[in-house]
């Protein structure tokens, strides 16, 4: 459900961005529990921890900040009304309160929700937090200046498509009100039953308004989490956050906060990172990362060591690399075409692309293996591990391609492993089996966004993947086959042009459910349906490997950000 | 009495041709390292050209995967000892997909091989026809040719490149564009050893002689200059190959040379960069097989230059033997006066 303009071309950058905004080293349902890497004794308070990262967090303005829960380093500074549960595994992928008693009390069809805020809650200042704070956070993050967040709010919001933000427009925002200090009211414009989901946003972090500088307030934003911004040397590259004495754990049950101190430092090349963090000398040995992953080949170093491997946390987070069909660039318009080459992928290979088993799994649905996301397994066009040539064949000899068939495939130059040549490669070797010919374009990566999000320059048969704001079947599965979300002159993220009715109806259907396992089952029989139509053929979701420093304890890996929870983890 | 001059001066200059030829090689012998460089030269075409046949020889080819070679649990490293060496496949398979590395080394030495070779044709074509026609034409062409010459001595050849390439759309076959960006752009500096030798040989008395004797334009660069300007040009087209080499693996090692699944030493070297502590021999095969071919090219280019102009001594001084090199030149000049008897 996302606002069809030109900031969904973000969208799909930011889902993988998301993953480098919430990161760190994790560890995995699989592999470890609660223990994983290092939790071997018990977390004390006190100590350094060390961020060691690769991008620099140039936003740090809860009105700016696009997140999938409100973030890893951002979190532990704002507090939201609701946020993620910070648990290992399924159980992380649910939304709990935060600043709020609950995580909102709808009216009967999902259009009003209300909140309480807890008591004893402060700033860094020891003033108290109100709800009108939370309605001026909501409020500035429509600032022209200051946007850059998911484009929810303005989509759902009564009377907010054209509100300008407090600096122009002084009224304020009708649909939120604050019948007294502890309660916030919002009013939506269709039944959402996910908004829970969308209050763990930074954009609903208390703001203090007589605190507020514009864009300065990024420089020293007022913090309502257990810790405060020091300093911020270079536009976010090096961070220093300490305690903030007026957070009560007594409020707070999500956040840990264990180290007294955190030191953010960005700017770093990811084998650089990874070199570091395995060598754990000095500080770095109270080192985490929030954005690097290791690669295939530094897994295959790792792995060969046990006291590295150890050390390696894994996760998982909701997202599918795919390839696209345009059905209305032939031949894919005829759906024989369609699910043969379906039938002829061969997603070992893939994987192995991508970095092997251990970095990807094998993916037969859009949904991401989560339950939280509703998924149902299916494999409508069965493959099996190295593709079935036979079947792809005879379909192709149905549609009158007898001889075989020539095609395009367009993919990113970017080195990223999902949409790359490397993926690319793969899939023109399994389909050479088949008697189809792929051709490879490579595209620069801007260029490439550029033309999968634009209808009229929209290729045939491309690579593309997808990840969602929150585990919801929600936001994972309505922009890319809500035929309403169409975008004609803008970002189109419909990359299959889908617009059936009872697709469309049953999306609204769902959205009006507030019990959100329901919702869920709903998702997953909706996915195995559009699934007949081959639109897509899904190759892998991704799965992140992560190294932590040798002091690093209380790894928690949720399956909502599949990193490693930076508001866990003790240095001592 | 200028007739008889030319009468007596043209077939000497054709003589020395030919004995020059002889004499070249002669010195050329004398050097073991240019012998070695110029046979693991040969060596390497040949095996760029019998590249279909050595891979059917070994059963494989470039680009099938072999998902079952790797070892998907760790990254995709290959399986087995060495990176997978063994019978079937001789030097291993690619981490990731196990594409046989053998059968993509020899096809990457056709592109790398291919494409310096053709790019050096094109640079010495124009730096041969650019240089002699700015320093016979007119002063105004001199000029104008001058300039260009300078400004496309002035470009940086990579940054050029990567902006040409990353402009023309990926239909555009890529070696051939390649060799194309690297041919038209890095023409300048032998295009200006050309124009001074030849503003050099024109002043000589045999070209004046020529001039003289009615001959024209385009009959005295063929006839008279051409030859004159055959050692500079041989050498520096001898330099020019190792470093068109490397400027094609640079490219393709910064995503911008050849696409896959063709596979080019450059491009091989970008993939295997972050394995070099997994899966070494992935690296150490393109970048040796790099090593070997832009070396023995050098020394090459070296023995040619050394056997070219015998007043300059090898720079690298490796392998001339300064005895033989010696005898050599006695050689040489107790067979001039046989020559000119003849």
């Amino acid at each position: 459900m996302r606002h069809p303009s030109v900031s969904r071309a973000r969208v799909a950058a930011i889902s993988a961005g998301l993953v480098l905004a919430l990161g760190a080293a994790a560890c995995g349902p699989e592999d470890n529990d609660a223990k994983g890497a290092g939790g071997d004794s018990t977390p004390h308070k006190g100590g350094t921890l060390t961020v060691l990262n690769s991008e620099a967090q140039t936003d740090f303005d809860p009105a700016r900040l696009y997140t999938s829960g409100g973030g890893n380093v951002p979190s532990l500074v704002f507090r939201t009304l609701t946020t993620r549960n910070r648990e290992n595994g399924a159980a992380g992928s649910k939304v709990v309160p935060d600043l709020a008693t609950d995580t909102g009390r709808p009216n009967k069809d999902a259009t009003v929700w209300t909140y309480t805020l807890k008591k004893g809650l402060k700033y860094e200042d020891g003033t108290a937090i109100t709800s009108a704070d939370i309605k001026y956070g909501i409020e500035r993050s429509f600032a022209a200046e200051l946007s850059g967040g998911a484009p929810y709010l303005r989509d759902w919001l009564v009377g907010a498509a054209d509100y300008q933000g407090p600096y122009k427009d002084k009224k304020g925002l009708s649909a939120i009100e604050t019948p007294d200090s502890r309660t916030i009211v919002f009013h939506l414009n269709k039944p959402e039953g996910e908004f829970p989901y969308l209050a763990t946003q930074t954009q609903f972090t208390p703001v203090p308004k007589a605190k507020d500088t514009g864009t300065k307030y990024e420089e020293h934003p007022v913090s309502s989490g257990p810790y405060r911004v020091v300093s911020n040397e270079n536009d976010g590259e090096h961070l220093v956050l300490e305690r903030n004495t007026h957070w009560s754990a007594a409020t707070d049950s999500e956040r840990k906060a264990y180290p007294d101190k955190i030191d953010v430092r960005s700017g770093l090349d990811s084998s650089v990172i990874n070199q570091r963090l395995s060598a754990s000398q000095g500080a770095d040995a109270a080192a985490v990362t929030t954005d690097t992953n290791l690669g295939p080949a530094e897994l295959a170093k790792v792995s060969g060591d046990k006291k590295l491997a150890a050390r390696v946390g894994t996760g998982h987070f909701g997202y599918t690399n795919y390839i696209a069909f345009n059905p209305t660039v032939k031949p894919f318009n005829n759906v024989k075409v369609r699910q043969a080459i379906s039938y002829a992928i061969d997603r070992s290979s893939v994987v192995n692309a991508a970095g092997g088993s251990a970095l990807a799994e094998s993916a037969t649905t859009f949904l991401p293996n989560q339950k939280s996301f509703g998924y149902t397994p299916y494999d409508l066009f069965p493959a099996g591990a190295t593709g079935n040539a036979a079947k792809a064949k005879e379909l192709l000899s149905e549609a009158g391609y007898k001889n075989g068939l020539t095609v395009t495939l367009t993919h990113s130059n970017a080195k990223d492993f999902e949409t790359s040549p490397e993926i690319a490669t793969a899939i023109q070797d399994a389909l050479k089996k088949a008697g189809i010919t792929v051709k490879l374009q490579g595209l620069e990566d801007n260029d490439y966004r550029d033309k999968i999000h634009n209808v009229k320059t929209e290729p045939g048969f491309f690579l593309a993947h997808w990840g969602a704001d929150w585990p919801s079947g929600g936001p994972f599965l309505a922009p890319i086959f809500d035929g309403r979300q169409i975008v004609k002159n803008g970002a189109n993220f419909n990359n299959g042009l889908l617009n059936d009715t009872s697709v469309n109806d049953e999306i609204d259907a769902i959205n009006k459910l507030t019990d959100l396992d329901a919702a869920a089952k709903r998702w997953g029989a909706l996915d195995k349906k559009i699934g007949e139509q081959a639109l897509t053929v899904p190759l892998f979701h991704p799965v992140y490997k992560r190294l932590v420093g040798s002091d690093i304890k209380n790894v928690v890996i949720s399956d909502w950000t599949g990193v490693l929870d930076i508001s866990q983890v003790a240095v001592k | 009495m200028s007739e008889a001059l030319v009468a007596t001066q043209v077939p000497e200059v054709s003589a020395s041709g030919t004995s020059g030829a002889l004499r070249f090689w002669r010195r050329l012998r004398t050097q073991r390292a240019a012998l070695v460089a110029a046979s693991v030269v040969a060596l390497l075409v040949l095996i760029a050209l019998a590249a279909p046949l050595l891979t059917a020889l070994e059963g494989q080819d470039p680009t099938t995967y072999h998902p079952s070679l790797v070892d998907s649990a760790r990254g995709g490293v290959p399986v087995g000892s060495l990176g997978g060496i063994g019978a079937d496949h001789w030097l291993g398979v690619e981490p990731q997909t196990g594409r046989d590395l053998f059968a993509r080394l020899v096809y990457g030495a056709r592109v790398s091989l291919g494409v310096a070779l053709a790019a050096t044709v094109i640079q010495v074509f124009l730096g041969v026809v650019i240089g002699i026609a700015s320093a016979i034409g007119a002063g105004w062409v001199d000029q104008l040719l001058s300039r260009i010459t300078d400004i496309f001595v002035a470009m940086p050849l990579m940054i050029m490149s990567l902006a040409l390439l990353a402009i023309v759309p990926s239909s555009f076959p890529r070696p051939v564009l390649v060799t194309l960006v690297i041919g038209f752009i890095a023409w300048g500096n032998i295009a200006k050893i050309v124009r001074a030798q030849t503003l050099t040989l024109k002043g000589l008395d045999y070209v004046s002689a020529a001039r003289l004797s009615g001959w024209g334009t385009w009959r005295i660069a063929r006839r008279e200059l051409l030859p004159g300007l055959a050692a500079p040009v041989i050498t520096y087209a001898a330099i020019l190959m190792p470093v068109n080499i490397s400027v094609e693996a640079a490219l393709s090692f910064l995503g911008v040379g050849v696409k896959p699944p063709t596979p080019s030493w450059g491009q091989m070297l970008t993939a295997a960069d972050v394995w070099y502590q997994a899966a070494p021999q992935y690296l150490l095969l393109p970048a040796g097989a790099l090593f070997v071919t832009v070396l023995a090219l050098t020394v090459l280019g070296d023995g040619v230059r050394t056997a070219l102009d015998p007043r300059a001594a090898s720079r690298l001084r490796v392998g001339t033997g300064s005895k033989r090199e010696a005898r050599a030149a006695g050689k040489d000049s107790g067979a001039a006066p046989e020559e000119g008897s003849a």
